[in-house]
């Protein structure tokens, strides 16, 4: 009980000689509110020191026009004495009250009316309604009435009698400190010393503490930062670029065929815009139409160079990569992107017209099919998921190429990404000779199983209640 | 990609073993199980296999990979004696065209599904929508070599297939569901494509519909073949795969002369490869006859020479044979992508981060300190939010997308500020106060860069927590900014501030105006900021652009 504070224990004290007070009384006592005082009971009462009694007493007040009738007496009333035996109905509806009155002479059988002429029907004692206007108590059979017409409304009365308990009168019997309780220290407290002999308020760790958010970074961020961060830690520079890029770029250079459903503008967003061929695009053509000096056949036919200087949002990373081996074309490079790409797609709860996609590559004089397999291992395990397994998979600018599956609990074998050995037809036309291995995946979607999420709106939407409560810790780990 | 139907009982009377053994090893050459049925499974297949678009094909790769039976599958052609004339006028419209006569042919139910399910895959991967090839198969019984193929006059009459009465060519574009899906292909020619026997009865309307005349059913004994289209690779390469599936499942094939050419060449190509550079691709210890081997169980002919190197028969169905490369992947394929032992290279390099993704962490470091919540909304948005609602002009750097799916994602941002606005509006439900930023890429003309924004909105949000904020931002990042009166009228006149660096505008804060407040339907004062990262001391200029 040491963290009572100050209130109720002067409550406690005011309350223990009277046993037992109305809080009206306990206010007079302790020189605050009744409000006041019910609160402090309260408080006490949840630790067992005091009783708190409610009754509820209904009494009834008249309205202004209910004020007014009891004065003057109900329109009937007033409308009856005025009529003596009988009146002609116009003259009945000229009198003053006769829009309220008349309905009532009627409902109450006061008066009847025969051929225009308006007669009383013998005595007419004063009802229900008029002894309860009168003075109106609960339990009355005239209230439902007068509530009824509106002429009076009910006000409900709390009354509060407060009780001390034997605990309470234990507590009180000793004696209690009844100093004035300290909440927050003052510079004045503090610097005059004066706080040794202060009552410094005594606070419960059973009341919880204001909700606190910090600043925190977006949870799919953190995602995003920790994957990076593993591929810095596997020795991989990253790479940024431009999110515009010619079909050149995006398509032809990675030896995608110009009639490729996937160049077509239903899947890719095309802009109003072109770009001029950079230096080297006839090794590109060539590659396309027949193969260029490689072994390969190529797709044939007449490789149009309009297309390819259309410019799309980038539909993948992969251009980066190939322009970042152009411009590093010494191995060992081991390097990666984290970025943007764009397909037509309508918006579900699994697809998204943008969404981040990751992209590693390696080139080094020896690194075989083997390598990549174990790069795509030792990432996948340090992702967290510690069963990898590998198919065969299809991409225009790989060879071989190479769909990895996690295991994850509850799904199964999910197909995360896919990689492969860079085509020749890809790499030959800059001169390109060491092997270059790359994969590439979604990580929005590494982003939804790791948080749990089924729908991927949610990871753009950004509640802020959600990113409130996602703790930092736990997730991207 | 294709999905391919395999009834079971086809795929295992062709394959010789039971279903189990395929569906276990089938993803292991390079596919997706969909879905699989009481009578047939769903296979999705790679767009470069579509050999495998077939049960018939299926079976095949599957008999060498199991070891059933393994090496190039032999396909004698015998001369039919039939020929097939092409119209030179055809030239501008739809000039290749392939064709066979394919004999002995048993097709029960699933064969023609399988059938026809093979038609429609190739019409999609190698056909790209009819445009390069379209197939047309006819009972040959029902009509008389020889066959011409030419330009005919669009109101030619002829009863197209699923109906009983003639109709005109014209009649079919428009009134036949196929004339109306393919109509695009054809309608703009003076005369269209038109298959007639001797008799000048018509056998199809290539690439739109074939004639009721020589519907295939499963009393259709011989077939005869016809694939025409824009692209003569793609027209050779269908008629192989249709005459070298209906062989695989008993059929005996016929050529055509086209024109004094015979018509399929179902013969393999030749490759001479290096099991050097095999082994050098995929890591693995490889000789000549192990390589061999391996290609032997892909249904390839090979065999290792005396100078070390393998020569490889290509079966004539491999449409994606382009590269030596590609038989090396199809090693490694037999070999077992689950047999490989993952290894890493001894590869030694250092990681590094990118110096603009240095600076984004750098910014979110200092937002978060400063107790902001990072959001991430999207980079595609509306001129409507970017411009309409912030009470901005649009701007000219702006790069709308040609065809966007919805209004809302129809530009990329140029600035992330109204989208903080935007993300506001979503939370406007939630406790206040609520200070959001985010940070990322922005594209101005064509040009990628990045910005960072930041808005706090609560009852007491003024200039003076803006301006507090931009100073702080500034300060953090080393950027020693003038300030002066902005004219951005997305802010309080009087309330607002340019951040501007060696005469240049480069960041706006201050107090967001009210009419833009009620454009995103926001009660309380927002104190907001924009900055563009381009300026901050060390920012590289156009990074990794050769």
């Amino acid at each position: 009980m040491d963290d009572l504070t100050l209130n109720e224990k002067r409550l406690l004290v005011a309350l223990a000689p009277r046993g037992r007070a109305d809080a009206d009384t306990l206010a007079g006592a302790l020189g605050t509110s009744e409000e006041a005082v019910v609160q402090y009971a309260h408080l006490c009462a949840d630790r067992g020191l005091v009783t708190v009694e409610r009754t509820v007493t209904k009494t009834y007040a008249l309205t202004p026009e209910g004020e007014e009738y009891r004065r003057s007496g109900l329109p009937e009333r007033q409308m009856l004495e005025q009529i003596g035996g009988g009146i002609p109905m116009k003259d009945l509806q000229a009198l003053p009250l006769s829009r309220i009155g008349i309905g009532w002479l009627r409902k109450k059988g006061w008066i009847a009316i025969k051929n225009g002429v308006a007669e009383t029907c013998g005595a007419a004692p004063p009802g229900d309604d008029e002894i309860a206007l009168a003075a109106p108590r609960e339990g009355m059979p005239g209230i439902p009435d007068l509530l009824r017409r509106n002429l009076a409304v009910e006000v409900e009365e709390a009354a509060y009698l407060i009780a001390i308990t034997p605990a309470g009168t234990a507590l009180v019997e000793p004696g209690l400190d009844l100093r004035e309780e300290i909440g927050t220290l003052t510079r004045d407290q503090i610097l005059s010393g004066s706080w040794r002999t202060a009552n410094l308020r005594r606070y419960s760790l059973q009341t919880p503490p204001k909700r606190i958010y910090p600043g925190k970074s977006h949870p799919y961020q953190r995602i995003i930062d920790e994957v990076k961060r593993i591929l810095q830690d596997m020795g991989f520079a990253e790479m940024r670029g431009e999110i515009v890029l010619s079909a050149f770029w995006d398509f032809d250079a990675l030896f995608q065929p110009q009639d490729h459903p996937a160049r077509e503008m239903q899947d890719t967003f095309y802009l109003d815009r072109t770009e001029s061929l950079p230096a080297g695009w006839e090794g590109v053509r060539d590659m396309h139409e027949h193969g260029g000096a490689t072994s390969s056949t190529g797709w044939g036919g007449v490789w149009d160079a309009a297309k390819a200087k259309q410019c799309v949002l980038r539909t993948h990373t992969t251009p980066l990569s190939l322009r970042y081996l152009i411009e590093n074309p010494w191995p060992p490079v081991k390097a990666f992107a984290l970025g943007q790409v764009y397909r037509r797609e309508a918006i579900d709860p699994t697809h998204q017209p943008g969404f981040e996609q990751l992209e590693g590559i390696v080139m080094d004089e020896d690194v075989t099919f083997r390598h990549l397999l174990g790069y795509l291992r030792e990432f996948y395990q340090r992702m967290g998921f510690a069963n990898v397994r590998f198919r065969p998979g299809y991409f225009p600018y790989t060879e071989p190429s190479v769909e990895p599956e996690v295991r994850v609990d509850g799904l199964g074998w999910v197909e995360l990404g896919g990689a492969g050995v860079f085509r020749e037809e890809v790499t030959a036309p800059w001169g390109i000779e060491a092997p270059v291995l790359a994969w590439g995946l979604g990580i929005s979607r590494v982003g939804m199983l790791k948080l749990g999420l089924k729908d991927l709106r949610q990871l753009y939407r950004s509640d802020i209640d959600w990113i409130r409560e996602t703790p930092v810790i736990g997730k991207g780990e | 990609m294709a999905i391919i139907r395999l009834n079971y009982e086809y795929l295992e009377r062709l394959t010789g073993t039971d279903r189990q053994t395929i569906i276990e090893r089938l993803p292991m050459i390079g596919s997706d199980i969909e879905r699989t049925f009481e009578d047939h499974v769903d296979v999705e297949f790679f767009p470069s296999r579509v050999d495998l678009y077939s049960t018939e094909g299926v079976a095949r790769a599957m008999r060498g990979f199991l070891g059933i039976e393994e090496g190039l599958p032999a396909y004698p052609v015998t001369p039919s004696g039939i020929a097939f004339s092409v119209d030179p006028a055809l030239a501008e419209i739809r000039p290749y065209l392939a064709s066979a006569v394919i004999r002995n042919v048993r097709l029960d139910e699933a064969g023609i599904e399988s059938l026809m399910g093979l038609q429609e895959s190739l019409h999609w991967a190698l056909g790209r929508g009819r445009r390069k090839v379209a197939i047309g198969v006819h009972d040959m019984d029902a009509v008389r070599p020889p066959f011409r193929y030419l330009a005919s006059p669009r109101d030619r009459r002829f009863v197209p297939l699923d109906f009983t009465e003639d109709l005109s060519m014209e009649e079919i574009l428009a009134d036949h569901p196929k004339g109306r899906d393919y109509a695009h292909l054809v309608e703009n020619f003076d005369r269209f494509p038109l298959i007639v026997d001797a008799e000048d009865r018509v056998l199809s309307f290539p690439p739109i519909i074939n004639g009721e005349l020589t519907r295939v059913t499963t009393e259709t004994r011989n077939i005869l073949l016809d694939c025409t289209g824009t692209d003569d690779r793609a027209v050779q390469m269908a008629a192989k795969i249709i005459c070298t599936a209906l062989a695989g499942a008993g059929a005996t094939i016929e050529s055509v002369s086209i024109d004094g050419v015979a018509c399929p060449d179902l013969s393999p190509a030749e490759r001479i490869v290096s099991p050097v550079d095999c082994a050098r691709l995929l890591g693995l210890d490889l000789d000549a006859a192990t390589m061999a081997a391996l290609l032997r169980k892909m249904r390839f002919g090979a065999e290792p020479l005396p100078d070390g190197r393998v020569r490889v028969l290509v079966p004539p169905y491999r449409a994606d044979i382009m590269h030596d490369r590609d038989l090396f992947e199809d090693v490694a394929v037999a070999y077992g992508y689950d047999h490989f032992d993952a290894v890493l290279p001894g590869t030694s390099t250092t990681g590094r981060e990118h110096p603009i993704s240095a600076l984004e962490r750098t910014v979110r470091t200092i937002f978060t300190g400063l107790g902001y919540l990072e959001v991430l909304p999207f980079t595609l948005t509306s001129g409507k939010v970017l411009y309409e609602r912030m009470g901005r002009p649009p701007s000219p750097d702006v790069l709308p997308v040609a065809k966007p799916i919805t209004e809302d994602q129809s530009v990329v941002r140029t600035h992330i500020l109204p989208l903080l606005m935007e993300t506001l509006e979503i939370n406007r439900h939630r406790e206040l106060p609520q200070r959001i930023f985010a940070a990322g890429d922005v594209i101005r003309g064509e040009t990628t860069m990045q910005t960072v924004a930041a808005v706090s909105i609560h009852a007491a949000a003024d200039f003076s927590e803006a301006y507090a904020a931009m100073d702080a931002l500034c300060r953090e990042l080393g950027l020693s900014p003038g300030f002066a009166e902005s004219a951005d009228p997305a802010f309080i006149d009087g309330r607002r501030g340019d951040v501007v660096v060696n005469g240049t505008i480069v960041g706006v804060f201050g107090e967001i105006h009210p009419e833009v407040l009620a454009a995103f339907s926001l009660e309380h004062p927002v104190a907001a900021l924009e900055l563009d990262l381009t300026a901050v001391p060390g920012y590289p200029v156009r990074p990794d652009t050769p």
